[in-house]
């Protein structure tokens, strides 16, 4: 756990970087340091490991403050990524990755299982990369060793300061999810600065809204983005809000389960029977034997030819159904693309699970901070 | 193209100009003699020939054959260039009489080499260089050619060797003056060496103090600029008057006062640390450069008193015949410790051998302490005989004339491109790199030595070959405060018009440039990491 208490950094020209800060990273979670340019996120970050003094207040952590540790040892605790990398240019791949381990004088065996472990995890072959030097790797991969890098001892606290943010969209969206992979797996306490609201709101637990040194807002994503405290907030987390946060919603979580839908081998009035239910004028077709979505039926079709079979349209599951694990922002450019008014919901089989309406999406968005209570309703 | 230039640079000479001269004595003027102008027989207007076939063989077609035929081409005329004069100097020695006009005195007549060897070699070099260029353009590998390139030079080095050469007047001077020939050139060695170290020391520390402190930075690399600009003969002048009053001194009655010095700045500098807070600011700053000053006298002192110490110690190792074995034995386990670091970052024993971790160092802890006993030794030998209280400084080297001054000098001129480089060299290092460093728990220290310094290290090392071979240079005009080293030879030479003496102390002193050159180029090489190597 890292706490700020009511920390506040000047500069000897007497600027106030950061002012009067209160903010507690709680053990395992990914806290977003995130503002405008200048808003003294890295000053407060490199006040946790001390590469910045503290003017006045305390930064607690585990309860301990962190200038009861001498500085060196404290660093050597804490993982520490930037943005510029930083890889030690005369140095292989696996000795940078070594470096904090070597500084705590582990046995030279251990050192090269951990370097052969972390390389493996951020996806650099160690065989193949290890004894490469940096300048010899592309930058996407020099930001996996950055990563590899800061996690050398099995810190249990990382500093990250815009890490990804030297690399091209693409590469960045690739490593933000593989570095939340790599969080569920290792269960970190991380401090992350960006400026990129998107990147806050995939990779953050929590987001700290930081303006002019001071906090402005501390919640989740979800609740940023449904209730922004001010309107300096609602400008930042920009106009787009409602779309950011289907972003944060999984089709799963949005989903109805009672969809209009007959099997393939369905009489005329059985079908009509089901949309006179639905009160619909469509319905999707499914497998007799297993579920799997086939095409779709509508009214008018059906009173034409008079039979399922040659009313129903066929088509190929993938491009008219979202998968349950998609987001609801997916699922709501689907719905835009085909003119539906219901979108398919499809697990990795390709069976029916559900639907995904505008309606239903409306709802989500109006509703104020309804996924966070959705995921607390779960979490009972 | 080039081995155009060169054949007809080659032959140009060998048409118009003297390849030698026969000089009936050591100082009359000689009569010079072209390489056509031999009588007798055909082998001379050969070489001519040989000379001119370059500037055909450049049109050759055919690359491959092109490049081995100049490379011949270019070998032969060196070794004849040289050759050939020769036989014909040692004809016209035997009847050398009658040369000259009578009644001019005839005392030791000698062969001088005239510029058309000059010429002559200079070409051959061309011609080869270019056969080289062609044979590596086809791809011939590296070695072929080294030895390709190192036939004439071999050949000329074995003729030497074998005397036959021996008719050169410089040959003869060098007979006559080989041994004295060989101290001088240590002492050279020994005089740039030891500058060197002192330079590197003091220049490193004030490249990394200029780097950190702004307010320092102006004003140190101000300073080093200035000095180079003094002119060494001034500064040798300048230091003669304190360095000789400091010689007098009687070494027990210095060590007092040094020590009383050392001791008030000490005392000055804790005072000042204590006070530091309750001063204002203006009484601080000028405490400060006053302790600054205070400090510097004692520890220049014992500078100088190191430096000039540790040159005559080094001479005295190095010449003293008793301390062969010992001498031998700490430079083999030297190199066998360069051999040690420099393959097994090559195979990466580090990790397939356990116990190269655990033994690397050994040799080194032998070369140091074969070092230490070597040093030992000389600094017995020379203050070995006289009573404590009767050393003065001058025991120890230091006078107004001689190596003391000259020392200091050289180390002052090879500040300039040491501090500059070391500066250069960590302010270029991308912060970011540091930072990241800093940020994982290097402390300073170790972010210095492992950072910082392994990256500087190619623009350090830079500065070092630039220091090295301008103090090569330098030192010969040492001579004249009477520090010995090659000067010696070239002011004896130019005292006496004698072109030989004067190429006696040249030719070792350029041959030194070079092979330091060659040499930290590298141990450079050697020692900078791949990931930072120029692609
Ligand atoms: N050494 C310093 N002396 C004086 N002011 C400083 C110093 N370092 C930073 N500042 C100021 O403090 C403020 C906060 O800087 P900081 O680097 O923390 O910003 P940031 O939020 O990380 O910005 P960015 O997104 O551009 O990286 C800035 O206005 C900066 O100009
Ligand atoms: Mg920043």
């Amino acid at each position: 756990m890292i706490e700020f208490k009511d920390v506040i950094k000047e500069y000897p020209n007497g600027f106030r970087a950061v002012d009067n800060l209160n903010l507690t990273v709680r053990d395992g979670e990914i806290c977003v340091l995130i503002g405008p340019s200048g808003c003294g996120k890295t000053t407060a970050l490199r006040m946790v490991n001390r590469l910045i003094d503290v003017t006045r207040g305390e930064i607690l952590i585990n309860g301990q403050p962190n200038d009861e540790f001498e500085p060196e040892v404290l660093r050597r605790q804490i993982g520490y990524a930037i943005q510029q990398i930083g890889l030690l240019p005369h140095m292989t791949i696996r000795d940078n990755v070594a470096i904090v381990p070597r500084l705590l004088d582990w046995d030279e065996e251990r050192v090269r299982q951990r370097v052969d472990l972390l390389l493996d995890m951020v996806g650099i072959d160690p065989g193949i990369q290890g004894d490469k030097y940096p300048r010899q790797l592309s930058g996407g991969q020099q930001q996996r060793v950055g990563v590899a890098r800061a996690l050398g001892a099995d810190p249990p606290i990382m500093l990250m300061d815009e890490p990804f943010g030297a690399v091209d969209p693409i590469t960045r969206a690739i490593l933000q999810e593989e570095f939340l992979q790599i969080q569920q797996e290792v269960g970190k306490t991380i401090i992350f600065v960006t400026h990129d609201i998107d990147e806050a709101i995939y990779m953050g637990d929590r987001i700290a809204l930081l303006r002019a040194g001071r906090l402005v807002q501390y919640d989740t994503p979800d609740d940023l983005l449904a209730l922004p405290r001010d309107d300096f907030v609602r400008e930042f987390v920009g106009t787009d809000r409602s779309l950011k946060r289907l972003h944060l919603i999984s089709v799963r979580d949005s989903m109805m389960n009672n969809v209009p839908c007959c099997d393939d081998d369905a009489t005329l009035q059985e079908v009509t029977a089901c949309l006179d239910r639905h009160h619909s004028d469509s319905a999707f077709v499914v497998d007799a034997g297993n579920g799997k979505l086939l095409g779709w039926v509508e009214r008018p079709a059906l009173v034409e030819y008079g039979s399922l079979s040659e009313a129903m349209h066929h088509a190929p599951a993938a491009s008219i159904a979202v998968p349950e694990d998609a987001t609801a922002r997916e699922a709501l450019s689907v719905l835009l693309s085909h003119s539906f008014d219901l979108t398919p919901v499809i697990d990795a089989e390709g069976v029916l699970t559900g639907g995904v309406s505008i309606q239903r999406l409306q709802d989500l968005v109006e509703e104020p901070g309804i996924h966070a209570a959705m995921q607390r309703e779960r979490g009972r | 193209m080039i081995a155009f230039l060169g054949g007809c640079f080659a032959s140009f000479g060998f048409f118009f100009l003297p390849v030698i001269e026969v000089k009936p004595n050591r100082l009359a003027s000689g009569l010079p003699v072209g390489l056509l102008e031999i009588p007798g027989d055909m082998r001379y207007l050969l070489l001519f020939l040989l000379a001119l076939t370059p500037v055909l063989l450049a049109f050759m077609g055919d690359r491959n054959r092109r490049g081995w035929a100049l490379a011949a081409v270019g070998n032969l005329i060196v070794i004849l260039t040289l050759y050939l004069p020769a036989l014909a100097g040692s004809a016209y020695l035997v009847g050398a009489e009658a040369l000259f006009e009578a009644g001019t005195r005839i005392s030791n007549p000698r062969i001088l080499s005239s510029a058309a060897i000059a010429f002559g070699l200079a070409g051959g070099g061309v011609v080869l260089f270019a056969g080289l260029l062609d044979l590596e353009g086809c791809g011939v590998p590296r070695l072929v050619r080294g030895l390709a390139g190192a036939v004439g030079a071999l050949v000329v080095v074995a003729m030497l060797a074998g005397g036959t050469l021996d008719v050169y007047s410089i040959m003869v001077e060098y007979h006559s003056r080989g041994e004295a020939l060989a101290l001088r050139f240590l002492e050279h060695i020994v005089f740039v060496l030891v500058a060197l170290a002192a330079g590197l020391i003091v220049g490193i520390a004030l490249g990394l103090w200029a780097s950190r402190d702004a307010k320092a930075e102006d004003a140190i690399l101000y300073t080093v600029g200035i000095i180079q600009t003094i002119p060494s003969l001034a500064l040798f002048g300048i230091l003669l008057v304190p360095l000789a009053r400091l010689g007098d001194l009687h070494f027990l009655s210095l060590a007092r006062d040094w020590l009383l010095l050392a001791a008030i700045a000490l005392a000055a500098a804790l005072a000042l640390r204590r006070l530091h807070t309750r001063l204002p600011e203006r009484a601080r700053q000028f405490s400060l450069v006053a302790v600054f000053i205070l400090a510097l006298i004692p520890l220049s002192l014992l500078a100088v008193l190191i430096i000039a110490f540790g040159f005559e110690v080094a001479l005295t190792v190095l010449t003293t015949s008793e301390l062969a074995l010992l001498r031998s034995v700490t430079g083999l386990a030297l190199i066998l410790f360069l051999i040690l670091i420099s393959t097994g970052k090559r195979l990466d024993l580090e990790r397939k051998l356990p116990q190269y971790r655990r033994w690397r160092f050994l040799p080194l802890f032998a070369a140091a302490l074969g070092a230490l006993l070597l040093l030992a030794q000389g600094a017995g030998r020379l203050l070995g005989n006289s009573e404590l209280a009767e050393l003065t400084i001058r025991d120890f080297g230091v006078s107004g004339i001689g190596t003391a001054p000259a020392i200091i000098a050289l180390t002052l001129y090879s500040l300039l491109p040491l501090v500059r480089n070391t500066y250069a060299g960590l302010k270029n290092i991308d912060p970011a790199i540091i930072d990241s460093g800093k940020g994982m728990g290097f402390t300073a220290a170790q972010s210095f030595f492992r950072i910082e310094l392994p990256l500087a290290f190619p623009v350090i090392m830079a500065g070092v070959r630039n220091a090295a071979i301008s103090l090569v240079g330098i030192a010969a005009v040492a001579s004249i405060i009477g520090a010995g080293a090659l000067g010696d030879f070239i002011l004896l030479g130019v005292n006496s018009t004698s072109i030989d003496q004067i190429l006696l102390g040249t030719v070792p002193a350029v041959l030194l440039a070079v092979i330091m050159d060659a040499g930290l180029k590298v141990l450079e090489s050697l020692l900078t990491s791949p990931g930072i190597r120029q692609a």
